[in-house]
């Protein structure tokens, strides 16, 4: 690790501004009691890399993890979930190097599932993407920051982002399980209702779905299944012009409750929402992709990931990916160890 | 060889650095490649090859075929 020097705080905020290692907010200055005490949190020895992150290529050290998580304001027991996190986006499944580079809107969207949303105090409800939830905001941040800083992404040199979107500064959501009719998102992915889970998908903005019930159960249960295909793979979107990514379909607890009256289990919409999301491939629209003949926007019912999280209301929430890359940028999920041995002196 | 679209020639560059490889030819295509049709990618291809060769046997492109 190469220390910076500088005489105060504010001259550390400037030069970390000015050598690019910064989100362009103010950060919490990564001075090495600071980042002791975060490898400390992990439980991992600082020396021990989680991966080479591109396209730079640095090594994710758990200190340089440390470094990030300190400069994002995390709390010190955020620590073993921003290490499951960059694990998780390091599986080449993930595509990281190529998200890094690509032209598309694309940011790594943090779920987080289990027990680790009500312990370490993640946000799933009312605004749970905006602003005033620290654990959500400085999560994503940090990861953001440890791709910036280890994995390089800068925009225009490196991070070849057309535009970007507001979820390049943090994008994190836990799921809302106490309101939620199905079982715990991370069952959906094969692991237990008593697992602390991250999953990380490259996501594009969320895009709102309105969907107002009019009391007749059958007709509620088509139109919104019209309103949430036409969500997960509009006629723009990578999801219907590409083909064969994933998306995540965040239901409010009302259009949930809504489909399970209906009957609906999660397996069962996801097989619902994947017959509906078909695209018909010679339309003008597709320009140079143009293709004969119909294909399914999704490869498979559970490439489209369902949870509940936010208010109860009119709006479910819809987070097409960016489905190219060698893999397609594929979900990746990873178990959380709430319980590292640590020693830090609280 | 590196083939890089021209968007992408900064980026390039980049990762060429990071691997250690600066001073690896960059050769640019048209940006961008991705979604374009097979017959155009095929006349690129014809287009771009005999100069590929060339550069990679350091002769004059209009001895490449």
């Amino acid at each position: 690790m190469n220390w910076l020097e500088a005489a105060d705080e504010a001259a550390a905020q400037e030069q970390l501004y000015g050598l690019g290692c910064t989100d362009g907010l103010p950060v919490i200055v990564p001075t090495a009691p600071r980042v002791d005490r975060m490898v400390l949190a992990s439980g991992l020895d600082r020396d021990l890399s989680l991966g080479t992150m591109g396209p730079a290529g640095g090594a994710a050290t758990v200190e340089a993890l440390a470094v990030a998580a300190v400069m994002a304001g995390c709390p010190d027991e955020l620590m073993p979930v921003l290490c499951a996190a960059t694990e998780a986006v390091l599986d080449p499944a993930f595509d990281l190097t190529e998200m890094q580079a690509t032209t598309h809107c694309t940011a790594p969207l943090i779920l987080i599932s289990g027990p680790v949303v009500e312990a370490l105090r993640f946000a799933s409800g009312f605004g749970a993407l905006g602003p005033g939830h620290r654990a959500n905001a400085t999560l994503g941040r940090a990861l953001r920051l440890a791709m910036i800083n280890i994995g390089g992404g800068r925009p225009g040199e490196s991070d070849m982002a057309l535009l970007g979107h507001p979820g390049k500064f943090t994008f994190c959501l836990a799921e809302a399980q106490d309101a939620s009719p199905f079982p715990a998102f991370q069952e959906s992915l094969g692991f237990t209702e008593t697992d602390s889970v991250v999953t990380v998908i490259g996501a594009e903005a969320p895009q709102s779905l309105i969907f107002s019930a009019s009391g007749n159960l059958a007709d509620d249960e088509d139109g919104l299944l019209c309103v949430l295909a036409a969500g997960l793979a509009g006629p723009a979107s990578n999801n219907a012009v590409l083909t064969g990514g994933q998306a995540v379909l965040v239901l409010n607890p009302d259009h949930a409750t809504l489909l399970a009256r209906a009957g609906y289990t999660r397996e069962r919409l996801q097989a619902a929402l994947h017959e509906r999301c078909v695209v018909d491939g010679d339309r003008r629209a597709l320009g140079s992709f143009r293709r004969e003949g119909t294909r399914h926007a999704f490869r498979a019912p559970e490439d489209i990931l369902v949870l509940v999280a936010g208010g109860s209301g009119l709006y479910s929430m819809a987070m097409p990916s960016w489905c190219a890359g060698p893999h397609q940028n594929r979900a990746v999920s990873r178990a959380i160890d709430l319980n590292p041995a640590c020693a830090l002196p609280f | 060889m590196a083939l890089v679209t021209t968007l992408f020639e900064a980026q390039g560059r980049f990762v060429a650095r990071a691997a250690g490889m600066s001073t690896v030819p960059q050769t640019l295509l048209p940006h961008p490649v991705a979604g374009t049709s097979a017959e155009a990618m095929a006349a690129l291809a014809d287009t771009l090859a005999p100069k590929l060769w060339a550069r990679l046997l350091g002769i004059p492109a209009e001895n490449a075929s």
